[in-house]
């Protein structure tokens, strides 16, 4: 189908999908099915290229960081900012952004992509550069093994067109970045100096790969994290050492924000400025759902993602309790929350409302952990008025340890839009 | 009261996904009933423990496999030492392949196992991820999630641990191993905790090993009960009805 009908066609169905209060993948869906190059139409021929963020954890924060990156340094940047991250959610961005002929006015994009999806999407529209967040132990029951996602994300990354960001500090960073090397690719890195890899208590929580030998990464990095301190990460770039406000406290966000400030300086090159990376930290927020702080009856929530094993240890190591209220969701959206069973729960002592569907398998894990758990209400809406309850007059901000899914679904019950291009 | 000690197997390389949590849920099982228990991760002969009364080894991934198999291959001889003193054996996923006769990998190499267990496994199989429900070997309801490449084949001694009746795609109706103070199953993770039945019969005989016999306590209730909801969850996704 010619674009502008299918683009009007798209962004009608946009608009009743937002009639209903939410973000959508449909418009996308639809628009793939109208013009399956519809992306590659749009986004092929920016004067600036296309970059992939891809991998296990970080690839929302580190897209948002990048596009701010390079919105201070005056380009016009296309995203897909929802975290829309397969092909449809891609297009559902594009139907946002795009005229009715399919064009966007962008210098570049940023594109956030699943990390199993990366040569599926690359070959809708190529990209010029991929930023490589992680590879950890995710998603099992999709991927069945943490191998499944290197070969994926290293098939994706051989397709650049001009080249790899890697975190060289991570050994799964350090594999691919000397396996890209060795068989041709240009690999620009960053790294944390030895003291910020010690900080978190369980390290970087890489995927274990067992790797035969690994050719260390010889190249300088672009960008060093010197040191992190709450929200604040020291970062040393070229000759200039510098302070940046991360969006929350913790490591995670700080390789985020390296490897958001290598990829810029590689695209920007003499005209990175530094006072523009300060600029596109300041007063960071968190991106949609990741240590965000919603109002519901009063109450601040605070979001704490529960994806998988790396992300949830990662998040609780950056945080410090003891906490007033706490409250566990976990649903469908988790398949197997075997994982649990690794997690060192550290600041959290007790749970005071458990719900969703999975959560009994939580109880069986504070059983086991002698961490004392109160109520199991199973419906998400009934829990959430519970936890208000439990709460009290207490101005305390309350935990919510969530999946995706149930963060989306409380989201909504507390009257918050959801963004374009959800799954 | 008594002191036992579980060797953990390889935790660094078999513990994927929850899979070395087996000897926390018998650890404190047995703690709840008043036992003293020390967990000793075992990464090869050097720190293996001369006497243990229960083994346990988790699963891994497949570049873990050619690894984990030649780091067992030096703890072979405790094992043997182990379980003519009357160790009891509990394996999951890689971690029962490899203490097998063999396992064949997906390129057709075949990798030499432990010899433990009377089984041999496959690899050159597609992996079944998703959940299972069935009755055990004592007609309990049981179930959990299988995520493991391949097949296995069980020889001569032991019976299936339970016999499956429901999972979303085709899952063989034998699955696991219980027999000769040996347990091993493919469903992932915390099998236990999902299954404290199975807990409870190792802890037993463990426990009775020393003239001890097993008394539930509250916490073995709780589990029991958030187990109970856990398998009827499974159940009903699915479509499962025992009543």
């Amino acid at each position: 189908m010619a674009s502008v009908p299918a683009f009007l066609i798209a962004k009608l169905l946009r608009f009743l999908t937002r009639l209903r209060g939410g973000g959508s993948a449909l418009p996308g869906y639809v628009l793939l099915r109208l013009v399956p190059d519809a992306l590659g139409m749009a986004l092929g021929k920016l004067p600036r290229g296309v970059i992939f963020v891809t991998g296990s954890n970080g690839k929302s924060t580190t897209t948002m960081m990048l596009a701010a990156l390079l919105k201070e340094h005056g380009l016009r940047v296309f995203s897909n900012p929802a975290g829309g991250n397969l092909p449809q959610g891609l297009a559902s961005a594009l139907v946002a952004r795009a005229s009715l002929a399919g064009k966007v006015r962008a210098d570049i994009a940023v594109l956030e992509v699943d990390e199993a999806y990366g040569p599926a999407i690359a070959a809708l529209v190529t990209p010029d550069w991929v930023v490589v967040t992680n590879i950890q132990v995710d998603q099992l029951n999709r991927f069945g093994e943490p191998e499944q996602v290197y070969r994926k994300v290293l098939e994706l990354a051989l397709g650049a067109k001009i080249g790899v960001v890697v975190n060289r500090s991570d050994p799964n960073g350090e594999a691919l970045g000397s396996e890209l090397l060795a068989r041709g690719q240009r690999v620009e890195t960053m790294e944390l100096a030895p003291e910020v890899i010690a900080q978190p208590a369980h390290g970087l929580v890489s995927a274990p790969l067992f790797f035969d030998s690994v050719t260390p990464l010889e190249a300088a990095p672009s960008a060093v994290v010197t040191a992190v301190e709450g929200r604040l990460a020291r970062l040393q770039v070229a000759g200039w050492l510098g302070e940046i406000e991360l969006p929350a406290p913790g490591v995670h966000y700080a390789i985020d924000a390296g490897l958001a400030v290598a990829m810029a300086v590689a695209v920007v090159g003499s005209g990175f400025r530094n006072e523009a990376l300060v600029r596109a930290f300041d007063g960071a927020s968190p991106v949609y759902g990741r240590g965000e702080t919603i109002q519901y009856r009063g109450h601040d929530f605070a979001l704490t993602m529960m994806k998988n094993l790396p992300s949830l240890q990662a998040n609780l190591d950056s945080m410090s309790g003891p906490f007033a209220t706490v409250w566990l969701s976990v649903d469908e959206g988790t398949p197997d929350p075997s994982w649990i069973f690794d997690v060192d729960l550290g600041p959290l002592t007790h749970v005071d409302v458990l719900s969703g569907s999975k959560a009994w398998q939580w109880a069986l894990l504070l059983e086991h952990r002698a961490i004392p758990y109160g109520q199991v209400i199973e419906d998400t809406r009934e829990a959430f008025n519970a936890v208000v309850h439990l709460a009290g007059e207490s101005s305390a901000p309350i935990q919510a340890i969530v999946n995706y899914e149930q963060m989306m679904l409380i989201r909504r019950i507390a009257g918050y839009r959801e963004l374009e291009g959800k799954q | 009261m008594s002191s036992f000690t579980i060797a953990r197997i390889l935790p660094e390389v078999l513990g994927l996904n929850g899979s070395g949590a087996s000897a926390e849920i018998l650890a404190v099982s047995l703690r709840a009933m008043g036992h003293a228990v020390s967990v000793v991760d075992v990464h090869g002969p050097d720190d293996a423990p001369a006497q243990v009364d229960c083994v346990s080894i988790g699963s891994g991934s497949a570049s873990s496999l050619q690894l984990a198999a030649a780091r067992l291959i030096g703890l072979v001889r405790m094992f043997g030492v182990w379980r003519a003193e009357g160790a009891f054996t509990v394996a999951i996923g890689t971690g029962w392949d490899l203490l097998g006769a063999a396992v064949i990998t997906p390129e057709g190499d075949t990798v030499p196992g432990a010899g433990i267990f009377p089984s041999e496994a496959d690899h050159r199989h597609a992996r079944f991820s998703g959940e299972v429900a069935g009755l055990d070997y004592r007609g309990r309801p049981s179930a959990g999630y299988v995520n493991q490449v391949g097949v296995l084949t069980r020889g001569e001694g032991g019976s299936p641990l339970m016999s499956v009746d429901a999972s979303r795609a085709p899952y063989p109706v034998d699955e696991g191993f219980i027999g000769n103070r040996m347990f091993a199953t493919r469903l992932g993770g915390p099998a236990l905790a999902v299954n404290p039945h199975w807990s409870n019969d190792i802890v037993s005989s463990l426990v009775e090993t020393r003239g001890h016999t097993f008394t539930p306590t509250d916490f073995h209730d709780r589990v029991a009960t958030a187990a109970a909801h856990t398998r009827a969850h499974i159940e009903k996704r699915l479509g499962v009805s025992r009543s």
